[in-house]
């Protein structure tokens, strides 16, 4: 009797349980990579999702956001691309999580973040925005990024700047957006206007990977607006152009070329504005989506 | 001048869904005299049970009249008659998470009692069924005895008129039977009126005035005085003329 | 009348307190509640939002817990274990057995729920010092009466496991019935509008009759998504006092009407 008891606890403990302990650590490998390699994933159409919270459509809301935030830093972090579809996913799951809860902040910020700077998706950022503007009407920050939007990516200077005025017309906005919407309105397209909605841009966010890439964008059109000086000085004098850019340095119009820091060549365009063959991004990034 | 008048009482009882309905208690009348002990006995199933809580108006007949105090109780428009009544189940289940204590306050301010006259009570009829000392202890610690005697006190607390007992002795070692038949003895010298249903035939004969044998919902014998009298002097045995009255009928 | 029907609510509430399940709940509860501390950090900007989700959570499903668990356990052993034959025998009339158990529940519910008030505005108060430029919107007085409206709520619920034992013996369909008021009651008002928006908008999700059906169950069920401020708590929104005012109303009058309701009912049962 006591034998078998004996013998019991032995199996137990000299071979159920170290089987047991081998085959949870293989099992949760085994779930890493299932993970690495799986389709983006599926978000419920809010629709659904809201009748299913029963009533804790707010804390779904944040639980969705964190998924979609995960969903991103994941592939983030082990330096995988995200593909078109998962984008698609990641734009789709911000929609649900401001279906769920349309005054949640966050969704907003981040999509800004990335669905521009990224993935080159404008129209749907700015839908989102909109969706926000709509319930977070005491928020400047909302108009103040469409009009952002349109104004440093879509180049429609008319159509941001009316955004900017939204957003100075909101109670507490900082006072910088009246002036801001002015200068867009009538400048539009100089580097001076881009370089100080930038300076505003940087100083309103907060996120490192953000801020760096405003950063360097800064400096090419701080660099850019330093040559555009002297080009103008230099055709006040010579009424023409230079042959090189070289050509400033040396008649003293500039103490040195500033460098471009995505690594390009300055160039001149036929408008008279400075560019760069880099086109201001960064040479090994490979954003797709529209 | 009656206490209790039970008047032609009918009750059916469905035991199933689909099966025909039993007569629970069928044609019964009895009168329970101001300031007598009255004992009902009989076999498992008699209706004794069934009795009782139409007396409460738990239940109501089908048809007959029950009175308590001359006053109707199944037409009764409120439960203003039960401020005279203490009643104690077969088998009482307290609330376990209570103490003896909030029980037994519960009975007092239910009555409508005051502060100074529950604590009174409660000291009063703690020692004398015996369970002072667990005043404070949580009802589901109690062991059957100590429930039962909870079960009187909470009857009793309020100082009832008329007292009912549905089989007051059970679960109780014989010096907890004797307890209670002290205490139902003590009640009858204060004059209260005492109704109960019992098993136990020997305890019966010694506390009643009167003793009524049920059978299948039937009054078939009814004992006064003079009959008791002849049990207690061992001229006649109440155990043979039940087991006769019962056997007369199966 | 009014000692009688005191007396069986604190009774009722304290036979409540003192089961053991409240432990476990209150202790999920705790987790919970704990756990907001940990998770706001995960989040941008709108850690306001977050904790003040959380928490709301927390006392909503501690409270659900404990009127699907504990109150359903209370009215119903009160039958099953015959003990309701003790109270009856004490001159409660019908009316003031239904209402003394109600308010004994109710009582039961808003004691668990100030306690966990306690500890959750500890940690709001705590995310709000950790992180105080991300709580730009909150308000502590729209966080009251969201808990205050979550209290009507759990109130109504109550009301509503009251009737269902008030109807049937068994527990069991006690509590799937009280189950299924409480999701119909929660998720009536999203559907509602979701088919009415489709049937707008030219696209026509289901039949006439589905929506119909679904008009007249709200009648007959309480709209919890009406009780329901987690929204504006969340956010800081404004209330308005009309809004507050109808909605308790709307409560109110459901609760009486509903014990009115299983005391008529109560009258006619018989007690074996």
């Amino acid at each position: 009797m006591c034998w078998r008891r004996v013998g019991i606890n032995s199996l137990m403990l000299l071979v159920i349980l170290p089987l047991y302990l081998v085959l949870q650590g293989t099992s949760w490998e085994q779930r890493a990579e299932v993970r690495r390699t799986s389709p983006p994933g599926y978000t419920l159409p809010a629709a659904f999702s809201r009748v299913l919270a029963m009533g804790y459509q707010g804390l779904l809301s944040d639980y969705e956001f964190l998924r979609a935030m995960t969903f991103y830093g994941d592939r983030s972090i082990k330096q995988q691309q995200m593909s078109s579809a998962d984008w698609d996913f990641f734009a789709y799951s911000l929609d649900v999580v401001t279906d769920l809860d349309p005054y949640f902040l966050d969704p907003y910020v981040l999509g800004e973040g990335l669905l521009t700077w990224d993935t080159q998706r404008y129209e749907t950022a700015n839908a989102l925005l909109r969706k926000g503007m709509r319930y977070r009407t005491w928020d400047w920050q909302l108009p103040y990024y469409v009009g952002f939007n349109h104004f440093y990516f879509l180049s429609d200077y008319a159509t941001g700047s009316d955004y900017l005025m939204q957003a100075a017309k909101i109670p507490d906005s900082p006072a910088f957006l009246a002036t801001l919407a002015a200068r867009l309105a009538y400048y539009g397209g100089k580097s001076k206007t881009a370089v100080f909605f930038l300076q505003q841009m940087l100083a309103e966010t907060n996120s490192e990977a953000l801020r760096q890439r405003m950063g360097k964008r800064l400096l090419a059109l701080q660099g850019a607006v330093l040559i555009e000086d002297a080009l103008k000085q230099y055709r006040n004098v010579n009424s023409a152009d230079p042959e090189a850019l070289g050509e400033l340095v040396r008649s003293g119009y500039l103490e040195e070329l500033p460098q471009d820091p995505y690594g390009g060549q300055w160039t001149i365009l036929q408008n008279g504005r400075v560019y760069s063959t880099s086109k201001f991004v960064d040479a090994k990034s490979d954003n797709q989506g529209n | 001048m009656s206490e209790i008048v039970i008047d032609s009482l009918y009750k059916k009882h469905k035991p199933g869904l689909f099966k025909k309905p039993i007569e629970a208690v069928s044609g019964l009348s009895l009168k329970v005299p101001k300031g007598t002990v009255y004992g009902l006995v009989g076999p498992n199933g008699a209706g004794k049970s069934t009795t009782i809580r139409m007396l409460l108006n738990l239940i109501r007949p089908d048809k007959g009249e029950v009175r308590i105090g001359n006053k109707s109780v199944s037409a009764a428009a409120n439960a203003d008659f039960l401020q005279a009544v203490g009643y104690l189940p077969e088998n009482p289940y307290l609330y376990d998470h209570l103490t003896l204590r909030e029980l037994l306050r519960f009975a007092g301010r239910a009555c409508g009692m005051t502060a100074d006259q529950i604590t009174a009570r409660i000291e009063v009829l703690t020692r004398q069924t015996g369970i002072a000392y667990a005043l404070k202890r949580r009802l589901h610690t109690f062991s059957k005895g100590m429930r039962q005697r909870a079960g009187l006190c909470f009857a009793l607390l309020h100082d009832p008129e008329l007292v009912i007992l549905d089989e007051p002795m059970s679960g109780l070692d014989p010096l907890g039977r004797k307890m209670v038949c002290d205490l139902i003895l003590d009640l009858k010298q204060q004059g209260k009126t005492v109704f109960f249903c019992s098993h136990i035939l020997s305890d019966t004969e010694r506390l009643c005035d009167k003793i009524a044998i049920l059978d299948q919902g039937r009054l078939v014998r009814e004992f006064e005085t003079a009959d008791l009298r002849a049990f207690r002097a061992d001229e006649r045995s109440l155990e043979d003329e039940f087991v006769a009255a019962v056997g007369e009928v199966h | 009348m009014l000692q009688r029907v005191w007396a069986l609510a604190l009774v009722t509430c304290k036979e409540g307190i003192r089961d053991r399940s409240m432990f476990g709940i209150l202790l999920f509860a705790l987790f919970v509640l704990g756990l907001n501390v940990a998770v706001a950090g995960f989040f941008m900007r709108d850690l306001g939002k977050v904790t003040v989700d959380m928490n709301l959570a927390a006392l909503s499903f501690a409270g659900l817990l404990l009127v699907f668990f504990i109150c359903i356990n209370l009215m119903a052993k009160d039958i099953d274990k015959k003990t309701i034959q003790l109270v009856l025998s004490k001159p409660f009339s019908r009316g003031e057995y239904i209402f003394g158990k109600y308010f004994g529940l109710v009582l039961l519910v808003l004691s668990t729920l100030a306690l966990l008030l306690i500890f959750s505005s500890a940690t709001v108060a705590g995310v709000h010092a950790m992180y105080p430029t991300y709580f730009e919107g909150f308000s502590w007085s729209i966080f009251f009466l969201a808990v205050a409206f979550i209290a009507l709520q759990l109130a109504l619920l109550c009301a509503i496991v009251v009737f269902f034992s008030a109807i049937t013996t068994s527990s069991f369909i006690t509590l799937i019935f009280s189950m299924a008021s409480y999701l119909v009651g929660v998720t009536l008002e999203e559907v509602l509008f979701y088919l009415k928006s489709q049937a707008a908008a030219g696209e026509v999700v289901a039949s006439e009759s589905l929506r119909s059906v679904l008009e007249v169950v709200a009648w007959l069920v309480p709209n919890f998504a009406a009780f329901d401020l987690k929204v504006e708590a969340a956010h800081g929104l404004a209330l308005e006092s009309v809004r507050l005012l109808t909605v308790a109303g709307y409560g109110f009058g459901y609760i009486l009407l509903l014990l009115w309701l299983a005391t008529l009912i109560f009258r006619r049962r018989e007690f074996n």
